[in-house]
Parts: structure tokens; sequence; C-alpha cells
């Protein structure tokens, strides 16, 4: 008995290869659709993803479930998606360190888990600027404190982060070249800790998204210097950019949007599209987004794909000039 | 005093294992850059700790030789812990490909049928029982995302 | 004081509803099943069942998912104590000698004595969290990275009481598993370490693969051959019951055990985790009978699981007090009020006083709940080592597969689970223990973190761990214990090589 045993597993292995691959004739979708979150539950990419996914099944009539497949920072669910079949069953909800990955994967000189060529982008749902913010009781008033105490105390301002190349490191290292200021980096393993450590007064400041941080800023605890985006974050009216201060470069993005594996067909990219801009338009979608704080910024097709293009630039950029920290000497 | 000159212990075998180890960490480690005392590198902690524990595994081999003989280390479960590690092998490997109810089902029924001799008929029940009541419960009711094989089995 | 009492009432007004009530079961009964599978804790139960609740609203919500919570604690240590496999990764010390006991046919009492163990620590903690909140999540606060490396540091001081024996031994395995913990991305430079191109790896090889297959999958390739199920006699109802020498053994650790693991759990990070591994080495420590453990020690059952109980109260205190998630599981929750459109923060208790008080009504609703779900269940518990052993543990080994995989939906922490289950198999033949693996597994990665956070927080400058308080007072209570164990260190490494 026990010498079958082999035997079968070679058999059944070698009889999954026959198997018949859905046929390009069925009309899209004929099947429940995966959405595949790159990040834990009950993070930003995933509460932002289960509204979508839900206002994408109100729209196609069609199951779309949120997947989280999570792993090295994200890593591990976009190359999942990134080698999947190409046939719109599998979707990624990616947020901007998407552009990072690859880059971070190239500095280090090892293949890189995925490319973001092996992706095509659908639509954006939603681009939110990050903040800068540092506690109440800190000298700096104004973002020009700032930046003007830390030319003068070069190295001496310490920034937490969710880690090392992560988003929210990405946009103090924008910032420190457009304003050619040198920050001390503290990296914590995720927003939450990077937030923790600002408010325990274990590093000077932090750039977050701003859904975070407001509760934060209502109780009187932090104050925002300064904004990373092209304009005001609607719920902070009184906070300028970065841009407004004179440093045009430094513009980042917390953005989320949804691919799909490169080859997929474009007619189910289509419907897709549109079913993605029915969703945003969708009430509950709106309600659910407004209970996050998150503002929507849609932006699909051929829009979203010179956004896309344009962020990954800069992103891949700062990557670069950051380097790999242990080659800079001070 | 035992003799502590070529016996082969039970102590000895593990703290060669773990030199052994200490060394593969130090060699794989050569690559890392181990930074200053200022700033450690990513290696500077795994060269660390390697070192201590290439310091532990080669006392123990020192230490080790009133540690019971490695030879009267008894292995009579060994066959059968090695096909339960060859079933496991196949669960994984089937998991994702046959999915969740048919690699289980499989899995139970080799171990329960063929391995523990259990008449077939309630080996056949108790594999579907598993396979299947597990599933409901796990990915139906409580919603567990479990793999689906061909024709969403 | 009155207040407190005032704001009970409304709590209790709130949780004692019987649409409150029903969910609070619901959550209970559901985590219970999700923590009685081998490596799911409260973490993925919480995280896996977080999406169900979207359609409640907010109070519902939370009082489920508080139930979930709990019931994945308690429900993590039936498996520990009847086949030596961790329900979630804080229970392995509950493995050790709630096992030890269950072979000794007191099965039912150690299963008794961890539910009501967790029911007064939870309870007491839940006391402590209602009263004392705000001032010591501000408290909490002040743990930054030197903080938490001296603490780590005491931590790792832990690992070498864990095990009787031969002290080289346990610090021999808690090497191993200091370095199995090095696997992954380094935090702080972005390389990818012993990783070998697998993306999986990324986060390290995972507290509960190696939990699971060292412990559960390991014990299973050791017991397989045999013919009947290791714990064999099937107790009278009189012998499912702790005797009274037990419960008086019993209590000292409880307290201890509370204590503890509510101070572990206010720290911000995942240092709760640890807790039950700290109670254990302290009950070793101060026990009139230290050879006990590792035999089925009461001490060794009832400090773990009310220090684990006690933590996960006190990880709810930032959560609370500050609206600060201070560790994963407390993330999680803040996303569920943050989805229900409830803005978690400082001002949370004034803004949604329902909501706090309602929450921790619910808990002790819930701590009551699982009590009188678990202590009538302990008969029918016991009952499942009355199945053959050839139908259990393929059973056994399915639910292993099942829990790993659960956590993160990927086939590779399957593998990695088998490697440790091989793994923990040989040690166990070679009479290693595997317990410090874990610890040290866990351990590694904190400890190396929070000292580089720290250089990178004061440029390379040691002093900074003698210049803050709460560090140096750390530090220098980690000395004193070095110190003192030194001076008995002898003893123990005379005792010789069985574990």
């Amino acid at each position: 008995m026990r010498g079958l045993k082999p035997i079968a597993l070679i058999l059944v292995l070698a009889s999954l290869t026959g198997l018949p691959s859905v046929s390009a004739q069925e009309p899209f979708p004929s099947r429940p659709i995966s959405l595949v979150v790159p990040f834990p539950p009950g993070g930003v990419a995933d509460l932002t993803a289960r509204p979508v996914a839900a206002a994408l099944e109100r729209n196609l009539k069609n199951p779309v479930g949120v997947v989280n497949k999570t792993g090295a920072a994200g890593a591990v669910g976009m190359q999942s998606v990134a080698t999947s079949k190409p046939d719109g069953y599998t979707l990624l909800l990616a947020l901007s360190s998407i552009s990072i990955i690859p880059e971070a994967d190239k500095l280090f000189g090892r293949p890189p888990a995925f490319t973001v060529d092996q992706l095509t982008p659908i639509a954006l749902i939603s681009a939110d600027p990050t903040v800068l913010v540092v506690r109440v009781e800190s000298p700096w008033k104004t973002a020009k404190d700032f930046i003007e105490d830390a030319r003068n105390r070069s190295g001496q301002i310490s920034y937490s982060s969710s880690g090392i190349y992560g988003t929210l490191h990405m946009a103090m290292e924008l910032l420190s070249h457009a304003a050619q200021i040198k920050l001390r980096h503290v990296p914590y393993a995720g927003a939450g800790p990077a937030l923790t450590a600002l408010l325990g007064g274990h590093v000077d400041a932090l750039a977050s998204g701003p859904a975070v941080v407001l509760p934060q800023i209502k109780a009187g605890k932090l104050r925002v210097l300064a904004g990373w985006g092209e304009s005001r974050v609607p719920a902070l009216p009184e906070v300028p950019t970065f841009k407004e201060l004179g440093y045009p470069d430094a513009e980042f993005y917390i953005w989320a949007g949804v691919f799909a594996p490169k080859g997929t067909p474009e007619p189910v990219l289509a419907r897709l599209r549109e079913g993605l801009r029915a969703a945003v338009g969708d009430p509950e979608f709106k309600a659910a987004m407004d209970k996050l704080e998150t503002p929507i910024a849609f932006k699909q097709g051929d829009e979203f794909a010179r956004f896309f293009a344009a962020d990954a630039k800069r992103l891949a950029e700062g990557v670069r000039k950051v380097g790999r920290i242990e080659e800079k000497k001070p | 005093m035992p003799p502590t000159s070529a016996a082969l212990t039970t102590d000895r075998a593990g703290g060669a294992g773990l030199a052994l180890l200490a060394l593969g960490v130090l060699w794989e480690s050569r690559a890392l850059p181990v930074g200053t005392w200022r700033e450690p590198g990513p290696g500077a902690v795994p060269v660390g700790l390697a070192l201590v524990a290439l310091a532990l595994g080669v006392a123990l081999v020192a230490r080790g030789g009133s540690a019971p003989p490695l030879g009267g280390v008894g292995w009579s479960e060994a066959p059968r812990a090695l096909v339960v590690v060859a079933a496991l092998a196949f669960l994984a490997l089937a998991f994702e490909r046959l999915g969740y109810r048919l690699s289980v089902f499989a899995t139970v029924l080799f171990l329960v049928g063929a391995v523990e001799r259990r008449p077939p008929l309630a080996a056949l029940v108790y594999a579907a029982g598993i396979s299947w009541g597990s599933f409901f419960l796990f990915n139906g009711l409580l919603k567990v995302p479990l793999p689906r094989g061909p024709f969403g089995l | 004081m009155p207040e407190t009492l005032q704001n009970l009432a409304l709590g209790f007004s709130v949780a004692l509803q019987p649409a409150m009530l029903f969910y609070a079961f619901a959550g209970c009964v559901i985590g219970t099943l999700v923590g009685v599978l081998p490596g799911v804790g409260p973490l993925a139960g919480i995280s896996l069942l977080l999406p169900a609740t979207f359609g409640l609203d907010a109070t519902r919500a939370i009082v489920l998912l508080a139930g979930i919570y709990y019931g994945a604690m308690y429900g993590g240590s039936t498996t520990s104590i009847l086949m030596r496999i961790p329900g979630e990764a804080a229970s392995v010390m509950t493995c050790i000698d709630g096992y030890a006991m269950a072979r000794k046919g007191r099965a039912g009492a150690a299963l008794a004595i961890a539910a009501v163990g967790s029911f007064v620590a939870g309870t007491l903690s839940v006391v402590a969290l209602m009263l004392l909140a705000p001032p010591l999540a501000n408290l909490a606060l002040r743990f930054g990275p030197p903080e938490y490396a001296a603490l780590l540091l005491l931590g790792l001081l832990v690992l070498a009481y864990m095990s009787g024996g031969s002290m080289l031994k346990s610090l021999a395995m808690a090497a191993l598993g200091l370095l199995l913990g090095m696997v992954g991305i380094d935090q702080m430079s972005g390389y990818f370490r012993f990783a070998y191109g697998v993306v999986e790896l990324g986060d390290g090889l995972g507290v509960v693969p190696l939990a699971v297959g060292l412990f559960g999958i390991a014990e299973v390739l050791l017991t397989a051959g045999q013919p009947t199920p290791p714990v064999v006699q099937k107790p009278r109802l009189r012998e499912l019951f702790p005797t009274r020498r037990e419960w008086r053994e019993s209590v000292a650790p409880i307290g201890r055990g509370t204590v503890l693991g509510f101070l572990i759990g206010i720290v911000p990070g995942s240092a709760h985790i640890i807790s039950s591994f700290v109670s254990y080495a302290v009950e070793r420590r101060l026990s009139r009978r230290p050879e006990e453990f590792g035999h089925g020690a009461v001490a060794g059952v009832a400090g773990p699981e009310s220090a684990n109980n006690a933590a996960t109260s006190g990880a709810f205190v930032p959560m609370l007090a500050l609206g600060v998630p201070s560790g994963p599981i407390p993330a999680v929750m803040l996303a569920a009020m943050m989805v229900h459109g409830v803005s978690p923060g400082p001002l949370l208790i004034q803004q949604s006083p329902a909501l706090f008080w309602g929450f921790i009504a619910s808990m002790y609703v819930g701590n009551v709940m699982l009590l009188v779900l678990n202590l009538p269940m302990v008969g029918l518990f016991v009952n499942v080592l009355r199945v053959p052993y050839g139908y259990l543990y393929p059973a056994i080994i399915v639910f292993c597969v099942l829990g790993v995989y659960a956590v993160n939906g990927s086939v590779v922490d399957v593998w990695i689970a088998a490697a440790m289950g091989v793994l923990g198999w040989i040690l166990r033949k070679l009479e290693f223990e595997t317990a410090p693996i874990v610890l040290g597994a866990i351990l590694a990665p904190m400890v190396e973190m929070s000292l580089r956070q720290s250089l990178a927080m004061s440029d390379g400058h040691y002093a900074i761990f003698l210049t803050r308080p709460i560090a140096a007072g750390l530090l220098a209570a980690g000395v004193l214990l070095l110190l003192l164990g030194l001076r008995s260190w002898i003893p123990f490494a005379d005792k010789g090589a069985d574990a």
C-alpha cells in the first residue's frame, strides 16, 4: 500500500496540467474576483479595499472578495498578483509603495520580487498627501521654523517612519532633498509604532497620512506644519503645502490604486475601469470613505497611468538618492 | 569519570549541530555589512549571535561526555514518523493545487486507511467528514480563506 | 470613584442588553473555535473576522471582536493542555506543564485552573484598565526604544531560567532560537537576511509556524506509532476538578501572573507575547519545588495563563486612552472603530462614553461567559482524548496545517512548520527542550531593532541607555538578576543532562 503513494501523487499532479483553462469566450466576469490586499486587515490599504470591493461587486453583479496576502511590506501580495494569470480575476489594490519596492530591490542588487512592468494600472481610488506633524510642545510653530532649525542643527532633528524605504520615509527624504536639510531617521516597524514614538517624545517629527493623526490634532496633542500635496488637505485648510512654501519637489501622496497583471485582455480591463468608475460614485462607497476620512481621488486608464509613471519616477529617484545607508558616512 | 574520548553522546550531537549551523550563518553573513559600534549594520547581530552559538555548541561538545550515548537513543517510531512527514509534504504540495478539501481528504484517508489500517469504510467516512466538515466550519462559517482546487473543490 | 461607578453602570446598561449579550456570546464561541485551532490566536482570529463585522454598528462590532479575542485566548489553552499543541504562540508555556498534568490524569484540573486563572487575571486587569487607563497610558508612552531594549534584554535573561536540567543546553537552544529569529528583512537597513529569494520569508520564519511545528507537529511525529493516545485515562467526574491543594498552589501564581502580565502588556509593542514566558520563569524561580516544573507543576499553568490574559487587557490601555495602536491586536480594534466611524484618540472616552464603557463592561461579561462556557466543557474536551489515536493524530496534523495556513494564507508557512516539526522531533530525541527556541526567535529581532533604533536616536552614543531613567532602571534590575542567578548557576549546571 505504501508503494502506491508516490505513484498516486505523480498521477494526480500530472493530471492537473491537463486541466482546461478558462476559455476566453466566457463573458467577464463569470467567477468570483479576488482583490488582493498586500497588507494586514485593519490597515489603510485593507480599509480602502473593502468598500471598493463591495461597490465593485454591486456594479459587476459578481462576487468580489478581498484577500489579504501580507508580508515583506507588501512585496508578497504584489508579487503574487504580478505573477498570476492575467484573466481579470485576480486584482491588486496597491499603495504607492509599489513603486518603491522594486527600486529598493535593485539598490541591493537582488532580483526584484516583481517589477512595475508586470502590472497594468486600472484606476486610482484615493490619494492622501502626507503631512508633517510634530508634538504641540515642540518649538516649531511653522514649517519655516522647522526647516531653518534643521539647517542650523544638521542631523539633530529626528523623525520616525513606518520602515526603511517605506512611504513615510520616502516622503521625508523628498523633503530633505528639496529643502537641502539633513534629518535623523529612526525606522519603526509600521505606521502605528511610528506614531506612538512621536507621541511619546522619542522622535521629533513624523510624515503621516492625515486620517491617522486627525484625532490627535483635534485633541491638541500634535501640530501639523505642512503638507506634501499639490493642494491643501480639505480637513486641514489652514495648513500650507510645501509647494506653496517654495519646495515643489516635495510632493508625495499615499495613494491606493487597483492593478491587474500585465496581459489582461483589453475588454476585461475596460469593463473593470467602468466598474471602478461606477463604484467610486456609489453612495455607500462614499459614505464608507467618509468614515475613514479619506478623500476619493479617482483617476482611470491613461490618466492614472500618467500619474503613476510620474510618481514612480519621483520615488525611484528618491530611493536612489537615499542609497544604501551604510554607504553614506557622516 | 565516564570515558569522554570518542563517545558520541546526545549532547555532543546537538552541540555539533549547533556549531555547524553557526558556521553556516557566519558564512552566509559575509555579504552583510557589519557596520560600526555606533551604527551596527545588518550583519552585526547575526554575526555576534552566531559566534555565541558557536561557543555554546563547542562547549556542549566538550562537556557532553556524560550524556547518554547517541547510539542508545531509540528510533523505533522513526518509520512511522517519516511516513507522517511524507504525508505532510504531500499535503503542503497539494494544498493550493488540489484545494483544501481534496488534499486533506487524500491525506487523512492515506494516514487512517493505509498507515493505520483502519477499516476502509470508516476511513473513507472519517476522511470525508474531516475535510468537508472543517472546510464548511472554517471557510464557510468563519470565513477563513482556504484554497480551492479543480472544479472549485 | 463614584464617577467611575456611574460610568460603569452606563457600560453595563449597554453591555447587558440582550442584543449585546448575544454578540458577546457569539464572539466567545467563535473565538473559542478559532483559538482551539493550533497557532491561530487572537490576532489571527480578529483579523479574519473583522470583515464580518462591517455590517454591524460600532459598539456591537467591538463587543463581538472583544469576545473573539478573549475566546481565542481561552481556546488556545485547551489544545496546549490536551495535546501539547500551542493554540497560539503565547500558549507555548502551557504546553509544557499543562500537558504534563494531563499525562498524570490531571487534564481536567489543568483546564479548570487555566480557565479560572484566565478569568481572575482578565477581570482584575479590566478593573485596573478602567481605573488607571489614562495615567498608565502616559507612562506607557514613555517606553521608547532604549526602554524597550532594556526590557527585552531582561526577557533574554528569562531564557536561562525557562527549563530545568542543564543550563548549557537551555542556552544552546536559546541561541538556536535567536539565530532563527534573524531571518527576514532587516527593518533598519532594508537588507533581506537569510531569505534566499523567498519573499514570504521577509517577515521572518513566523512565530506561529515555529510554535506549531516545534510543539504540535513534533509531538505527532514522536507519538504517531503508538497504539493508544499518550493520555489514556478517562478521568472520573470528581477527578475533573482541581484538588484543594492544587487550588492553593495556584493562588499566588495567578496573582503574580496577573500583575506581571498587565505591566508587560501595557508597554506598546509586541512585548505582551513574552508575558507567559516571563511568568513561567518567575514561578520556577520562586517555587519551593522547582524540580516539579516540566512535570506538571500547577504554578507552571496558573502563572503563564494568567499573565497571558492580563497582558491582553494591558495592551488595550494605550489604545483606549490615547487612541494609539500599541500592538497588532489593538491596531485591528482601532481599525474596526474607524471603519464604524468612531474616531479613536485621546478624546474617545469623552466623545463615545457608551462605546468605551460598554466595551469595558462587555469584557467583564465576556470573561464570565467564557468561564461558564469552558468549565462544563472540560469534560467534553477531555473526552476528545478517547478517540483512538490512529484517527486522532491525522486530524491533529490537518488542523495544525489549517491553523498555520490561516494566519497568512501562505503555504510557505506550512513548509516552515513541517521543517520545524522534524527539527523539534530530533531535538526531543536528543533531550533538548524546545521552548527557549520559540522565545529566542521572538526576542531576537525585537532586541536588535530596539538597540539599533536607540543608537539611531542618539547618533551612536550608548550613553542613551544610562541617561534615560526607565531604561537605566531596567538594565540595573537585569544586572542584579544576572548576578543573583550566577550565584546559583553552579547547582543548576550540575543537575545533569535530563530535561
